[in-house]
């Protein structure tokens, strides 16, 4: 598991304010919404605020895309990565 | 003010408008919809239905277009839309009794899609609808826990309309934009049945992030957006809101209160008005507010042609022109109002919240916990950590207690969840858990909330719940309860705790000495003994007396199960 990986958790736990979760729970490439994590619509916009705070992402205008991203923590991963490179 | 065209007549009258916008996911293309694409739609929904018998047909579509003219063509065949809040499995289940048909985004033997007819056929004879008409049925938390059916006419659903564009007239060319579902009777108002009634366009999808509000505004040189506090607490600051300055018209938020600091912050963002509504399902919209720089929080006050009074205990008195067949209606809200007939709300008399604008009854989740063989008592109740969230506390029945302790809290919590996912939408379930032996019942057999908020508490807890105490010259008896959040279950021991004896000690040393005023240095410890384990969650007693002339704490430790442990304290 790469430093971002175990941020990326540890920023979600924060953010939202989780209870009975550690970092090695959060699965890489499990859902982190519905099934998995079981997250909800209000985190879905806290992780966006949280995304934006920290590394300077602001969501494409696309739901679509947006749900992809918020897949799973490699999803994410992958778009912090993608925002720094460029 | 527009024209309006009311619900009744409008597809007999049929005004050439642009009904709905809509930005396609390939973020090339926006599209618009006409009054014509919108009677085909209604007259393919029509022929559909037509072929189905019932009177009453439960209706969801997360597009809102969509929405609209399979509600129209419902309306046409004389059979009354049942909105549900969501397509949730136990939603669905609620519902079959109820209805006659499913029609829309449901899963099973639902109509999910209209046959559009061969060639293009003659548009129908629309008929008017009578005033009387029951054109909807909406749900809401009762305060039994049952979500309660509330109806509302033609009628009713037009002068609500009528009240609103007296307020706030609409301008013709402007697009109204939601981050709020019309599946709810707020949004179904204020994003769709009003636009859609003055010639106003509305967005079909609605924003479910801040960027797709910016977004889906950018095109319109003017635009308003219905909101909720959920949304408008959590706008991104540094995105590029000044590329909107100027168009949007206003901003209308619902659901729950909006903060002020946040109502004075998208007010300062967006360059526009925002304008709060107060109402509920059964009453519809009933008094606004906005907040204003330099001042506390604005006061509410009537929209107009509504009146409203404070009622003999307290709650919210409604006169108005939409409430139906009822003269007037109390709300559960308590208010204190001021000379010039504006008012505060204080609070709920009944044990309904709302978690980010969804309003919930503690009883319902309660009763579908108790529903499950794990749970013997359940108690749910809000806590107010970085947002406003329900949490519950659970006295688990034997089978749910070895569940707990052969697998752990995690996979307990995870089913517990599940059975309520069906039933509430995922913000309503609750974020922490508690489990106990026994619920902390004070001895007027109340449940006192802040004992239950304690246990939600993150500090690391030392000491036992005190629930009731009482002390004379010499003797104290505490009803306290034994956290499970306590620190000294750590490791003492993994798979079975219990209440070290040495902390039991400690606890009664340091009451004695704050209580019984006990003083000198302490010397040892006599007839000690442990006879049963103080496993997390218990009720206790613990019982002391002070014999001041030896310098002797005697301590008891005792239970309806007996007397867990005794001994005696003595200081030098």
């Amino acid at each position: 598991m790469s430093n971002l990986h175990l941020e990326l958790k540890q920023m979600i736990i924060e953010t939202l304010d989780l209870e009975d979760i550690d970092t090695s729970e959060i699965i890489n490439d499990e859902p982190l919404f519905v099934e998995g994590l079981g997250l909800d619509s209000i985190d879905a916009l806290e992780i966006g605020l949280a995304l934006q705070k920290k590394y300077g992402i602001t969501l494409k205008s696309d739901s679509e895309e947006t749900r992809q991203y918020f897949s799973s923590i490699n999803a994410l991963v992958e778009l912090v990565e993608s925002h720094r490179s460029k | 003010m527009a024209k309006i065209t009311p619900l009744s007549h409008w597809l007999t009258a049929a005004p050439n408008n642009i009904i709905a916008v809509h930005i396609d996911s390939t973020r090339h293309i926006d599209s618009t919809v006409t009054t014509e694409d919108f009677l085909l739609r209604v007259q393919c929904w029509f022929e559909t239905l037509n072929k189905h018998e019932g009177s009453r047909w439960a209706l969801y579509h997360s597009d809102a277009f969509e929405f609209l003219a399979i509600l129209f063509a419902l309306w046409q065949l004389k059979r009354t839309a049942c909105t549900p809040g969501d397509n949730r499995p136990g939603t669905l289940k609620r519902l079959t009794t109820h209805v006659d048909g499913f029609v829309g985004e449901f899963p099973g033997e639902a109509i999910t899609a209209c046959d559009i007819p061969e060639g293009r056929s003659d548009l129908k004879p629309w008929r008017t609808l009578m005033p009387e008409f029951l054109a909807l049925e909406i749900y809401t938390s009762g305060s039994t826990g049952e979500p309660k059916p509330i109806g509302k006419t033609i009628a009713q659903l037009e002068q609500e309309i009528e009240v609103l564009e007296s307020r706030w007239p609409s301008l013709p060319g402007s697009v109204t934009l939601a981050t709020v579902s019309h599946q709810h009777i707020y949004g179904m108002m204020f994003r769709l049945l009003w636009p859609f009634c003055v010639g106003q366009a509305f967005s079909r999808q609605i924003c479910q992030y801040p960027e797709d509000i910016l977004h889906q505004a950018k095109p319109h040189r003017s635009f308003s957006l219905i909101s909720s506090p959920s949304h408008l607490g959590r706008l991104n600051v540094s995105m590029n809101w000044k590329s909107l300055s100027g168009h949007c018209r206003y901003v209308i938020s619902s659901a729950a209160p909006l903060k002020r600091e946040d109502s004075l912050l998208v007010s300062q963002l967006l360059n526009a008005q925002i304008f709060e509504i107060y109402g509920s399902s059964e009453t519809g919209a009933i008094a606004w507010r906005t907040q204003q720089e330099h001042h506390t929080d604005a006061l509410w006050q009537p929209l107009p042609k509504v009146s409203l009074a404070p009622d003999t205990d307290g709650t919210l008195c409604v006169t108005s022109p939409y409430l139906g067949t009822a003269n007037s209606f109390s709300l559960p809200d308590r208010v204190e109002f001021n000379r010039s007939n504006q008012f505060k709300l204080i609070g709920r008399v009944d044990r309904i919240v709302k978690i980010e604008g969804k309003r919930v009854s503690l009883t319902a989740i309660e009763q579908q916990l108790l529903e499950n063989t794990l749970v013997k008592n359940a108690k749910a109740l809000t806590v107010e950590r970085k947002r406003v969230e329900t949490a519950a506390v659970i006295e688990l029945t034997s089978e749910g207690w070895r569940q707990l302790k052969s697998h752990g809290r995690k996979p307990l919590i995870k089913t517990l969840k599940g059975i309520l996912a069906q039933h509430f939408e995922a913000v309503i379930l609750p974020r922490r858990w508690r489990f106990v032996e026994q619920l902390p019942y004070n001895q007027q057999g109340k449940l006192p909330l802040d004992i239950l908020q304690s246990m939600f508490i993150d500090e690391p807890v030392k000491w036992p719940k005190i629930i009731h105490q009482q002390v004379s010259d010499n003797q104290l008896t505490i009803q306290c309860y034994i956290p499970a959040e306590l620190i000294y279950f750590d490791g003492h021991f993994d798979n079975n705790p219990i209440l070290p004896g040495i902390t039991q000690v400690h606890w009664a040393e340091a009451f004695g000495r704050q209580l019984l005023s006990v003083t000198g240095s302490f010397e040892g410890l006599e007839a000690i003994k442990f006879q049963k384990v103080i496993p997390p969650g218990q009720q206790i007693s613990i019982n002391l007396t002070y014999d001041e002339t030896q310098n002797k704490l005697r301590f008891q430790y005792a239970s309806q199960n007996g007397v867990h442990s005794s001994g005696r304290i003595c200081f030098g």
